[in-house]
Formats: C-alpha cells, sequence, structure tokens
C-alpha cells in the first residue's frame, strides 16, 4: 500500500483542450443576448433579473445600488492525477491547481457577465462545486450572484478595474457601507492536503492512551494556513485593509478519508474616505417562540 | 358532511373580520404574523386557492444517445407552467382576489409528462373589487407587505427551464489526456448554455409583464429522477414593477436580538465527513 493513485480518468480530446469554451469578456452569443435584453435601450425597456431576496433587494436600494442582473459563470473541470505516498503528509499541488484554476474559470466568466452589465459589483455571490454521476473526476464549478450598479454614477470597481464581487448577503451588504467600508473582491486560498497515515508502531504505542497526534495535528495545521495565507495574498494583490466573513471549509471531495481540501473564502474590504458614525444597534427582544 | 363540520364551517365564516355576503369566510395559509402584516398595509386574505397544468411530452423526446436540449420538454414546462397560472388566476378571480401570494410551486417532470401545482393565498386591498389583472408571487405575505411599502407591486409568477443531455465521450478522448488537470469545453458549453436558456425564458416572461425587475430568482437544478443523464434547470422569480408613487426608504434600524444564545458548538462540524 506504498502509492495510489487519485482518480480514473475520461477526459477531452487535444482539440478541445485547445480551445476553452471562452475567454475573457468574450461572451457566448446566447449569454450576451440574455444581457443585452436586460438593458434599456430605444424602443426596447430594459429590467433587471436577481435572485436578491425581497428584504436584500431593498437594503440593497438603501445604500444606493440598483441590480441590474443575474450574473454566472461555470466550468466543467476534470482533475488531474497525483501520487500520493501513504506515510507522508504533503500539498497536493496538482489538485490545489485544479481546484483554482477551475474556480478562477468560473468567476472570470461571472466577472464578464457582470462587466457586459456595466456593473460596478456582484453581491451574493455562491461559490458551488457539482458532481454528477456521469463524470467521474469530474466536477462543475459554478459561481451566481447579482450584478449591482451604483445610482449616483460612482465607480465602485477595484483596482483591476473589474466589479467587485462579494458573497456577503444583501443584509451583510448593508452593514458593511454603514461602517464606511466598501468590498473590493472575493478572495480565496485553497489547498488540496494528503495527511498521513499513522504507521504501525504509532498506533500501538498511542493504543488506549490521553496523548496529542502531532502528525495529523501538524498537517491539518499546515494546511489550514496555506490556505489562508493564499487568500491573504489575494486581498493583498487587491490593496485591503482587511477580510470579512472568512469561510474556513473543508472537503474530502471524491478523493478519500486522507486528502482533504482546505478552502478558505472571504470578502475583502477598505475603509472609504472620511468619518462614519456607526448608528447605535437598538436592542429588541423578539417574541418568538 | 356532518352536523359538528358544519358548524365549525358556520363559525369560521362569521368570525371572519372582513366578510362579505359573496365571501363569507377567509380560507388561508398564511400564520398569524402574515395575516396581521397583510392588514396592516390595508390587505386581506380572501381564500386560498389552487392550479394545476399537466402536459404531455412526446415520445421518443428524451433519447439520451443523442446530445443537446430537450425543447420538447422545455415547451412542455412552459405550457404546463402557463395553464397552471392561468388556473390559479381564474380561482384567484372566481374568489375576489386580486392577486395570489406565498405561491408554492411544485415542479415534477416524468419521461412522458410535466405537472405543474401552484398553492397560493388571494388576497385584495380591503373592500376593493377586483380589476382583473390579477397578480401571482412567490413571495410570502411577509416579503409582500416589505415591497408594497417599498413602493413596488409584484406583477406575476416568471419562470424558465431547459432540458439538457451531456454529451459523452468517446474512448479516444478518454484516453488522450489521462491525468490531466483540463477544462472540458464541450460539457461546460452545454451546461452553461442551458442555464442561461432557463434564465432566458423567465426573463422573456418578465419582458412579457413589463415588469421592472426580477426579484428572488431560484435556480434548481440537477439530474432527472428517471435518467441522471438529463439535467434539468428551472429558474422560478416574482416579477416587480416600480408604483406610480415612485421607492420609498424602508428605514432599516441596526437592532441586536436579546433573546438567550443558542450556545451550541459541534465539534464534529469541523471535520469533512466521509464523501461529503
Amino acid at each position: 500500500m506504498a502509492d495510489e493513485e487519485i482518480g480514473e480518468t475520461e477526459v477531452a480530446t487535444d482539440e478541445e483542450a485547445a480551445h476553452p469554451f471562452f475567454e475573457g469578456a468574450q461572451l457566448p452569443p446566447d449569454a450576451a443576448r440574455r444581457l443585452a435584453e436586460l438593458e434599456d435601450r430605444p424602443g426596447h425597456k430594459g429590467m433587471f433579473t436577481s435572485d436578491l431576496s425581497v428584504n436584500e433587494f431593498l437594503l440593497i436600494k438603501e445604500v444606493g445600488f440598483h441590480p441590474v442582473g443575474f450574473v454566472m459563470g461555470s466550468s466543467i473541470y476534470h482533475l488531474g492525477i497525483q501520487t500520493r505516498r501513504w506515510s507522508q503528509s504533503q500539498e497536493l499541488a496538482k489538485l490545489t491547481e485544479a481546484m483554482y484554476n477551475a474556480r478562477e474559470l468560473a468567476m472570470n466568466r461571472m466577472d464578464a457577465e457582470a462587466l457586459e452589465l456595466g456593473a460596478d459589483g456582484v453581491v451574493g455571490v455562491r461559490l458551488d462545486v457539482n458532481y454528477y454521476e456521469w463524470g467521474s473526476d469530474t466536477a462543475e464549478f459554478i459561481a451566481v450572484g447579482t450584478a449591482v450598479k451604483a445610482e449616483d454614477g460612482k465607480s465602485y470597481r477595484n483596482n483591476q478595474g473589474k466589479p467587485f464581487t462579494s458573497d456577503l448577503s444583501g443584509q451583510d451588504f448593508w452593514t458593511l457601507l454603514q461602517t464606511g467600508h466598501v468590498p473590493l473582491g472575493l478572495v480565496m486560498g485553497t489547498c488540496v492536503y494528503h495527511i498521513a497515515h499513522r504507521s504501525l508502531g504509532q498506533t500501538v504505542r498511542s493504543a488506549g492512551q490521553n496523548i496529542e497526534l502531532p502528525n495529523f495535528t501538524q498537517a491539518l495545521y499546515e494546511a489550514r494556513e496555506l490556505a489562508m495565507t493564499r487568500m491573504q495574498d489575494e486581498a493583498n494583490e487587491l490593496g485591503a485593509t482587511g477580510i470579512v466573513g472568512v469561510r474556513l471549509e473543508e472537503k474530502t471531495h471524491m478523493w478519500g478519508d486522507h486528502t482533504i481540501e482546505f478552502l478558505s473564502l472571504g470578502t475583502a474590504v477598505v475603509k472609504t474616505e472620511g468619518e462614519h458614525q456607526i448608528p447605535v444597534p437598538q436592542t429588541i427582544i423578539s417574541l418568538d417562540g | 358532511m356532518t352536523d359538528e363540520l358544519r358548524q365549525a364551517m358556520a363559525a369560521l365564516g362569521a368570525g371572519a373580520p372582513h366578510a362579505s355576503s359573496t365571501n363569507p369566510g377567509a380560507t388561508s395559509d398564511l400564520s398569524i404574523d402574515e395575516a396581521l402584516l397583510l392588514h396592516s398595509i390595508g390587505w386581506e386574505p380572501v381564500d386560498l386557492v389552487f392550479g394545476v397544468g399537466w402536459w404531455s411530452i412526446p415520445w421518443g423526446a428524451f433519447q439520451t444517445w443523442q446530445a443537446g436540449e430537450v425543447t420538447a420538454a422545455s415547451d412542455a414546462f412552459g405550457g404546463a407552467m402557463r395553464e397552471a397560472s392561468e388556473q390559479l388566476r381564474h380561482e384567484s378571480a372566481r374568489a375576489g382576489g386580486a392577486g395570489v401570494v406565498g405561491v408554492e410551486i411544485d415542479i415534477s417532470v416524468h419521461s412522458h409528462h410535466v405537472d405543474v401545482t401552484l398553492t397560493g393565498t388571494a388576497v385584495r386591498r380591503i373592500g376593493e373589487k377586483p380589476s382583473g389583472d390579477e397578480f401571482l408571487s412567490d413571495l410570502s405575505a411577509r416579503d409582500f407587505s416589505l415591497l408594497i411599502r417599498a413602493g413596488w407591486m409584484p406583477r406575476g409568477l416568471v419562470a424558465g427551464a431547459s432540458f439538457v443531455i451531456a454529451p459523452r465521450r468517446s474512448a479516444r478522448q478518454w484516453a488522450a489526456q489521462k491525468g490531466q488537470n483540463v477544462e472540458l469545453p464541450n460539457l461546460t458549453e452545454a451546461l452553461y448554455l442551458a442555464r442561461e436558456r432557463a434564465m432566458d425564458s423567465m426573463q422573456q416572461m418578465g419582458l412579457g409583464l413589463h415588469a421592472d425587475g426580477v426579484v428572488n430568482v431560484k435556480l434548481r437544478e440537477g439530474p432527472l429522477g428517471h435518467n441522471p443523464r438529463i439535467i434539468q434547470f428551472v429558474a422560478v422569480g416574482t416579477a416587480v414593477k416600480l408604483a406610480d408613487s415612485g421607492h420609498r426608504s424602508v428605514e432599516p434600524m441596526m437592532v441586536v436580538p436579546l433573546d438567550d444564545p443558542v450556545l451550541a458548538f459541534e465539534a464534529a462540524s469541523l471535520r469533512a465527513k466521509p464523501g461529503s
């Protein structure tokens, strides 16, 4: 049981791989047509679509933004193979790269849709991974959110000229703006890590004892640190002063017990100019049961 | 009908606060809070109404050796949705309602038919006669009252669906890049476009209603029960329109609930579950 391979494969042809589905700001015609219909032009009254709840919609209006459209991006990605050593804790760089690339593809496509609508940002972003029965070792990465535009005509795009993205809900977005911060972008860090199995000797020695298992502790600790550092690096690139709403997710996906993806996700924010008076919250006792 | 039941029905009719001669009792699936909220904006529940649409899908529509979109199925979905909405609107008008809120949408797609069931509560402005232009909305009565307060009106329930057969790959494709990190463009395209199409047909319905926007869009997707190679995408939302009075601020307040905190920490939540 020395080395094991992750995954069987079913793969695209060379020609397919050479031509990704779409790149950059070049939207497929169906998507471009759908988004064009949302915009006002002579003889055609546009409208917005959004997955915001009524509360979120009204709160976003309250802080001077208007939803412009429901945007999404997706990518079906085939995850490569990497050899893991039974007794060694290590990052699986190839799988980390796959998880990064696939999410980037989905997010960039969502950004392209938002740019098409002339949006300043995307709120309520959800990043999901879907698996289908028919695709072994393939996963669909999908990003959806609601593109918003500032009603005062000011640009809220980030230092990369892109609309800001944020996984904050409408409620959190409202609260964040009350404190004088604006979101810059959804930042993430990921690390796929293989945690070494314990040797027979270690298992025997620790049987019946209260002891820490340093190799497990260290492996999990290191993997989490790697993911969080990568997230922070992304935030620094955006010139953020902080990251809010960080979530740390740990998933084994389809790799079995000892291989785990550590994903940290948060919204990078920056303090705006000027003083902000944070309103004193009212205290309430709800009458719910 | 037993005497007890008859008495209970009579009591229900007599107890309704805004009972008129044509509509002796209000039946609704609203909670007490929701009924109160409706009254606070000058609306009242009228009756529980429902609509059903049942459309057949032609034989052989789901041929999984082919790839691409199954337009026969999305057409059937459109038809069933239209029929159910029409019936719901008709029932609401008959009950004297101006529209239906809190519509529960139950969609099931089988190999040879699609059925859509819509259930909701017909509502109207207190004392007002229905205008004949009923709206439908899957927003709860709570969301509905918030929307009205902010100067918006629901226009209608909008939905779109698409069904796509996942493309297969040849054995040659299979072996070509074993073990690589690579995007699968043909699959990505098929699913991406199916999602776009579901949203587009929802959007077309909204534009047809001259709405200003669609809120609360829910995108449901997943493999069909009877054939996992077919993936369905359903987008549903409520089209809304700004009333002539314009948008009004809802003046949100920051509050801290003083309810007893829930001190629950699950250590197991930190650990990835096997197979998840």
